[in-house]
């Protein structure tokens, strides 16, 4: 069974010439390239700005730690260097008692507590190391004996006249630090030594400006907490961040399991002791991740816009390509149809003479051979028409036939050939007798440099007997000349065919190549030979021009590849 | 009838030319033979034909320009077309020149015979009404007129003609 479509006015002729499928491929490949050619650059900006963006703000950011850090440790520096004067002022006073009571180290820890509440206790230590006199909240330390104390021998031998301790339980079992102060009378060692509350040194020092962005500590030489935050650690335990000794101001990153910290440290220049601003991946990663989203936000907003913008374009493209393909293809078909047509009219009226010829002659002999019209003919008579008929049948014959040649493309036949033996084969050997008659002078100039050729020999010498009957034509039995003259151009072999005959118009060259196109009498030229010979050159990868002057004669100009294509 | 319709072929085709002339004599027909524009021209100006028989592509004058130049000279010779080349474009614009008919090579004999039969009836139609327009307008001018006048109305009349 044949499947038909039963809706015939749906049936509509399109002229594309590619299917659906082709389009949608078109597209998406258009679509492809243009994301690609679109967001590339885009993608590669938005990465680096990310990174850039990145390495900016975490530079800032160590620079701002540092400066807080630095800034701690100095006012860390100049709160331990106030309370030493306080203390030298103190013990150098000339209203201080030696040795003091009880009683005058109360009224001291006042004056002491005027410069700072960190100023817990106050002692005086005798030349034997005993505290003879104390104020404070441990009154069992009166009369304790310092003497084997690390930080009591360290400060009786060496140069300077204070020391600072680590921070330390201590008799009192409570986290502390000295500052001890000696001064020589006479051969005596005298020594005025004070605790400090640490807690609030820390409050201190953590009041600054920037500290609450970070959490601040400090830590002593061998890396143990002096100062730190509780939720950190406690004092005495061992920090998780040494600081190196060198340079005496820097910052590094630390990765803990998986955060990370980054901490600016400075040493202090009063004590053995480095404070550590710390700042934690979190706090750092908030503010990145800030910048990332609005870098990531704008990225994918372009890249969106984009996507859509090509997106409409590839469909617009396509559109745009359809329309063209089906303009062209139906150019194409208009223009096939218009050849077709012509070729399609030539054969026809060519053939209808000669059809009408033999109509006539076979009508003829019947009316003749019939009993209607007097004798019966003559043998000789009928023969006669018979020839007529089989003529006008030749002509049809040959008509098709060269239309054939025309249409189709014939297969070469490719061997080498020297051009000026095929030019002499065509003049001396077809054309000779009718040259020897003729009152055309014949005259050949080759060059003789111009090398064997590769051509299909027998389709060339139809070309160059087409030019040449064409040419002697032209003369119309009046006395002239054809020239033919050979060249190399480059690498192609040029042969020029000139006649001193009628010429042609403007209007006769323009049509010379066309099928069926002639300027002869009936019967005299089918108007194939040239477009014949066109066809043929052109196969070979050639070209044939035509140039005339009205009243002075015609050149053809044939340029031929040197190798043929096969 | 008794009068032989006087017939002109013009086509190049001497072949073609020659079977036609015969046959068409066979029938009856007075036949002359052109085989190109300007020897038919000179035939209309030796001869008065009835009908002509005419080729478009012809060599040096074509057939269109022969039509025109006839139907100008001769307003009562009928022209019929006969051609290879036929064309619808071509049959159009011939009728407008003045054609009688137009028929494609090759074609039916007996065709042919059938229009030659109703262009010469055509013809005499044309020729006996311009008579009788002339008799009409005679009869005007000769009433209350001298015989001189008459013969010089007639006089002008053939002038007319032409």
């Amino acid at each position: 069974m044949l499947n038909i479509s039963q809706d015939k006015s749906k049936t509509t002729f399109d002229y594309l010439p590619f299917n659906e499928k082709h389009y949608s491929e078109f597209k998406r490949n258009n679509i492809v390239r243009l994301l690609l050619t679109y967001l590339t650059p885009l993608i590669i900006l938005a990465i680096y700005f990310f990174y850039q963006y990145d390495k900016m703000v975490s530079d800032s950011q160590h620079l701002h730690l540092k400066a807080i850090a630095e800034n701690q440790s100095n006012t860390f520096d100049l709160f331990i260097t106030e309370r030493i004067v306080n203390l030298t002022n103190l013990i150098n006073d000339p209203g201080f008692n030696f040795p003091p009571t009880t009683e005058d180290m109360q009224i001291y820890l006042e004056r002491l507590r005027q410069n700072s509440q960190a100023f817990t206790d106050v002692g005086y230590l005798d030349s034997s190391g005993v505290q003879i006199a104390y104020t404070g909240p441990f009154p069992s330390l009166e009369k304790q004996n310092y003497s084997t104390e690390a930080w009591y021998i360290d400060l009786k031998n060496k140069d300077g006249n204070f020391i600072i301790t680590d921070i330390y339980l201590g008799l009192r079992n409570k986290p502390h630090f000295t500052i001890a102060i000696k001064r020589i009378i006479g051969k005596q060692i005298t020594i005025l030594r004070t605790s400090l509350d640490p807690e609030r040194m820390y409050e201190y020092i953590t009041s600054l400006e920037g500290a609450q962005e970070v959490s601040t500590s400090i830590v002593n030489h061998t890396g143990h907490y002096q100062l730190v935050k509780s939720q950190v650690g406690k004092p005495l335990d061992a920090s998780s961040f040494m600081p190196p000794k060198t340079p005496k101001l820097g910052i590094e990153n630390i990765k803990i399991e998986k955060s990370s910290s980054t901490y600016a440290y400075s040493w202090l220049k009063t004590a053995d002791w480095a404070l550590i601003a710390q700042r934690t991946a979190d706090e750092n990663g908030n503010l990145l991740s800030g910048y990332r989203l609005k870098i990531l936000s704008i990225s994918l907003a372009l890249m969106a816009l984009i996507s859509i913008m090509v997106y409409y374009r590839a469909g617009r493209l396509v559109e745009f390509q359809k329309e063209t393909d089906r303009t062209r293809a139906q150019l194409e078909h208009a223009s096939k149809l218009a050849s077709v047509g012509e070729l399609a009219a030539g054969i026809a009226h060519e053939i209808n003479n000669p059809l009408a010829i033999i109509n006539e002659e076979a009508g003829l002999m019947k009316d003749l051979l019939s009993a209607n019209f007097g004798d019966p003919p003559e043998t000789r008579e009928l023969i006669q028409y018979l020839d007529s008929i089989h003529e006008s049948v030749f002509r049809c014959r040959d008509v098709t036939r060269k239309l054939l040649g025309f249409v189709r493309k014939t297969d070469m036949d490719i061997s080498p050939h020297s051009i000026h033996k095929i030019i002499d084969n065509v003049v001396d050997g077809i054309l000779g007798k009718e040259m020897e008659v003729s009152n055309i002078e014949m005259v050949r100039q080759y060059d003789n440099n111009i090398p064997q050729m590769q051509t299909d020999a027998n389709q060339l010498q139809q070309v160059l007997l087409n030019i040449l009957n064409n040419a002697i034509d032209a003369l119309e039995d009046n006395p002239g000349k054809i020239s033919i003259t050979t060249g190399l151009v480059k690498k192609k072999i040029q042969i020029i065919i000139t006649d001193t005959g009628m010429g042609m118009t403007r209007e006769q060259i323009e049509k010379i190549f066309l099928p069926f196109y002639s300027t002869k009498e009936v019967g005299k030229g089918t108007g194939l030979g040239l477009s014949v010979s066109y066809g043929i050159i052109k196969n070979m990868g050639g070209k044939i021009e035509a140039e005339s002057t009205p009243g002075k004669g015609s050149s053809f100009i044939l340029t031929i590849p040197l190798h043929s294509k096969g | 009838m008794s009068k032989k319709i006087k017939l002109l072929i013009v086509d190049d085709e001497i072949k073609f030319l020659d079977s036609i002339a015969k046959r068409l004599e066979l029938r009856d027909f007075d036949v002359t033979k052109a085989t190109n524009g300007q020897e038919a021209i000179e035939a209309t100006h030796n001869d008065k034909f009835d009908l002509a028989l005419l080729d478009l592509k012809m060599p040096g004058m074509n057939g269109k320009e022969v039509l025109e130049i006839i139907k100008k000279e001769h307003k009562y010779l009928e022209v019929i077309i006969l051609t290879g080349h036929g064309s619808m474009d071509s049959a159009v614009e011939c009728t407008k020149l003045g054609a009688f008919s137009y028929l494609p090579k090759p074609y039916e004999l007996e065709k042919l015979i059938e229009i030659l039969q109703q262009a010469y009836e055509a013809r005499l139609k044309n020729k006996f009404s311009m008579d009788q327009a002339r008799m009409e307008k005679l009869a005007k001018l000769a009433t209350g007129s001298s015989a001189l006048g008459i013969l010089r109305a007639m006089r002008e009349m053939d002038d007319d003609e032409k």
